[in-house]
């Protein structure tokens, strides 16, 4: 390899070209890391697992739906999904309240992406998901299974009513 | 001794549909190939006109929902695995022992086998279209959803099918390794061996590495729905996430397999096209390797809803967006290849251009996804379709077309017509991205994939209208294409032996090369070894054509003239047809149908003892067949 310091040879622009990439890559990862560990952004997380025989049989999944923690300002929503539907598919909560979702499936996976917030993970059969959300403004939101579930994928819906404020 | 090596090289006496079937040639190898990708272009590409029918307007009712899911999730098999990967394949095995100035591959007959049984893999696949219907688990396959269709076969032609491609693309990928490792042509080091030749060594090693997981993976499902195992079955502490994780381990590489080939094409075209050296070959080499590597770390951004936790999440974003360096590396290095060089506007310089500008929308679309909360936001909608369009269509199918375009004239000795070709160019280009642009504001405004209606009202309408409209002039542009390739194949100019004033060894040998591919194995000096022949320096560092050296531009090796390294063989040993391959590898696929039937009881063993007699034929006589027979 006695030749191969002549095809090695880096061009000046090359080396700076380099130098600006390893740069960039410095400047993403302190973003990254800084956006990640200390802004404390929130991700799906799964809360805990469950057994997807008997989750639907067992509180809190056996009455699916609105629990209100503290009035007007704290709820939990706990929702089942299965094919092709959602229990419950229609919820009521208050705006400006911290609503926290608690979503798992009963047999294939699937999603739940509820529309113009940042709500969106998947729905595991054997493991219970969780984000929270606040709703600012009062409306209805749609949530809509993301994750293909098979035929009626496409019709597996419900909404959020979002009440005025109290 | 040159002109005698050249009039005892084998005689073209194979002709007709016996001598293709038999042919162990890398050169037939690819075009068989390149013919049979194409056929399933036509017919991933009609699914995917179906679908655009379907989605047109709201409430759809050309498909119903069985048919939709069927059709997608084959559009999305066939464009993968028996689109992409085999016309890369075809290009890599007609032009890397070009390119390395080799005669053939190292196993001409895993060559062949390695064809077969992807080919006939793929039809077993379609198939499934007769014999109970076509896969509906989408291309992902995801658990428990795969496991528990057990009413049909359904997905057990997916999996078997998938592992099958598999094995037939690792029987390529070893022969590429083998090939480039072992058969270069005298002086060409590595870091001399034109880029296109080290993308393939790149996507032959992540195939290898990869297509084990899948592997596991696809026997597991295979089990799981016929056997009674619970790997996926949460019902039994069973992890429906151990397939995500398994299929994503191979699923991203397999991104990276995709486009790594067409990134070679194109660092190939781009220096001819601009009269300059490739700007930075060593980092667009290094950068190639880096995305290997990086590809294999990088998995877990296609989970990021499924719960992963907030470290796994980070490590994956970070990991993430760290390939997008050598990725950026490698645009880098193409521009600076094109800035201030004398550009020649020509349809694969078109279409290598254009491969870099939408690419460089899809991947900075897919930089985004690095961004978890943005990532959540973004998962299984329209705007997922979308990137990754633009980095499989905008990116590797115009990267290919570009091949196709470029080595045309070395596969037929016709050059592809340049006016019909920027016909097809703009026509693709324009109809690409009326298609694919819109969906990402599909995806931003929350309509999900995979869904075979959507309602009126949601303010989709006009955006798909617009996307179907798109998905009808890419189809023109392909028959643009069909049209530009029957009308040059009979009353092409004939192109000669280098049409493109070209930089790499297959430029020095006849269009289209003879069966021994050189009649003297050429001697390598630099990298773009040919160029160098062609051109020396002024004083100013600018390029000066030499005089034309007659007859002897290329150096004569007389230690490897001949292939038993004996000086004076005057002849050229190429391996002979053999019949074997196709039949082992008809075996191996009856086997696999075996497989898919066997919970139909005697349908199933039968096809599985049929297949093994058959396949045991193929390989007993293969292992027992001189590789070069004498004289017929």
């Amino acid at each position: 390899m006695s030749t191969s310091t002549e095809h090695l040879h880096i061009d000046p622009t090359e080396k700076r070209w380099m130098i600006a990439s390893v740069g960039l890559l410095l400047i993403f990862f302190a973003a990254v890391t800084v956006a990640g560990f200390m802004l404390g952004i929130q991700v799906p997380t799964r809360e805990r697992r469950v057994d997807p025989n008997t989750v639907a049989e067992q509180p809190p999944w056996s009455e699916p739906g609105v629990r209100e923690i503290v009035p007007g300002e704290e709820y939990e929503v706990y929702v089942l999904a299965h094919r092709f539907s959602f229990t419950p598919n229609e919820i009521e909560v208050p705006a400006g309240a911290k609503v926290t979702f608690y979503v798992t499936s009963t047999d294939v996976q699937h999603g739940f992406k509820l529309q113009d917030t940042n709500v969106n993970f998947m729905a595991l059969p054997g493991q219970v998901s969780k984000l929270s959300t606040t709703f600012e403004k009062p409306g209805v939101y749609p949530y809509i299974c993301t994750e293909y579930c098979g035929l009626g994928h496409a019709v597996m819906a419900g909404a959020v009513t979002v009440t005025e404020a109290p | 001794m040159a002109v005698a090596t050249r009039e005892q090289a084998p005689a073209a006496a194979d002709r007709g549909v016996w001598s293709w079937i038999t042919t162990v040639d890398h050169k037939r190898i690819g075009i068989m190939y390149a013919v049979a990708a194409f056929i399933f272009f036509l017919v991933g590409g009609f699914e995917a006109l179906l679908i655009r029918t379907q989605l047109a307007g709201p409430n759809g009712t050309v498909l119903s929902a069985e048919a939709y899911n069927q059709i997608f999730t084959m559009h999305g098999l066939t464009m993968v695995f028996a689109v992409i990967m085999p016309i890369a394949a075809a290009f890599q095995n007609y032009f890397v022992p070009l390119q390395i100035g080799a005669r053939d591959v190292a196993f001409p007959r895993i060559n062949a086998f390695a064809f077969w049984l992807f080919f006939f893999s793929a039809l077993f696949l379609y198939t499934s279209f007769l014999f109970g219907g076509a896969p509906d688990g989408a291309w992902v396959g995801y658990a428990p959803l795969s496991t528990q269709l057990t009413e049909y076969v359904r997905m057990d032609y997916y999996s078997v099918g998938a592992q099958l491609l598999g094995v037939a693309s690792l029987a390529g990928s070893i022969n590429f390794i083998a090939t480039i490792f072992t058969m270069r042509a005298p002086g060409m080091s590595l870091m001399r061996m034109p880029v296109f030749v080290w993308m393939t060594v790149v996507t032959s090693f992540l195939l290898i590495l990869s297509l084990p997981v899948i592997g596991v993976g696809l026997w597991q499902l295979l089990f799981d729905r016929n056997f009674g195992t619970l790997f996926y079955a949460a019902q039994a502490q069973g992890d429906p996430l151990l397939w995500q994780h398994l299929f994503w381990i191979f699923g991203h590489p397999e991104v990276y397999v995709l486009i790594l080939p067409a990134m070679g094409i194109v660092s190939e075209i781009l220096p001819v096209m601009s009269r300059k050296p490739l700007f930075g070959y060593a980092f667009v080499v290094f950068s190639g390797i880096a995305i290997g590597f990086l590809g294999f770390g990088v998995w877990a951004h296609h989970m990021f809803t499924a719960g992963l936790g907030p470290v796994a999440e980070a490590g994956f974003g970070l990991a993430t967006m760290l390939i997008a360096i050598p990725t950026g590396v490698k645009i880098f290095n193409w521009i600076g290849t094109t800035w201030g060089g004398r550009l020649k506007l020509t349809t694969p310089m078109l279409f290598s251009l254009g491969f870099i500008s939408m690419f460089v929308i899809g991947g900075l679309s897919g930089v985004t996804h690095s961004i978890v909360p943005a990532d959540t936001q973004q998962h299984d909608s329209y705007y997922i379709v979308a990137h990754f369009h633009y980095v499989l269509f905008g990116g590797a199918v115009l990267g290919y077309m570009a091949g196709a375009y470029y080595w045309f004239p070395k596969w037929t000795g016709k050059m592809l017509s340049e006016t019909i070709g920027k016909w097809h160019f703009w026509i693709t280009l324009i109809g690409f991205n009326l298609t694919f642009a819109p969906q990402h504001i599909l995806g931003l405004d929350g309509m999900p994939r995979r869904t075979y209606r959507y309602d009126a009202g949601l303010g989709w309408d006009g955006w798909n209208l617009m996307s179907t409209i798109g998905s009808y002039l890419i189809a023109v542009g392909v028959l643009v294409f069909i049209w530009n390739i029957i009308r040059s194949w009979r009353n092409g100019e004939p192109a000669g032996n280098d049409p493109w004033d070209g930089r790499t060894l297959e430029w020095t040998t006849s269009s289209p090369p003879p069966v021994h591919n050189f009649d003297e194995v050429p001697v390598v000096h630099h990298v773009d070894d040919f160029w160098y022949r062609k051109y020396g320096i002024d004083e100013d560092g600018r390029a000066v054509k030499m005089p034309e050296v007659s007859g002897g531009a290329l150096t004569v090796d007389t230690d490897t003239g001949g292939e038993d390294g004996d000086a004076d063989a005057h002849d050229i040993h190429m391996p002979s047809p053999s019949y074997f391959p196709i039949i082992a590898s008809a075996g191996v696929v009856i086997l696999g149908a075996g497989l898919v039937f066997i919970s139909s009881g005697a349908i199933g063993f039968g096809l599985l003892a049929l297949g093994a007699i058959v396949s045991l034929w193929g390989f007993m006589g293969w292992a027992g067949e001189p590789i070069t027979k004498e004289a017929h």
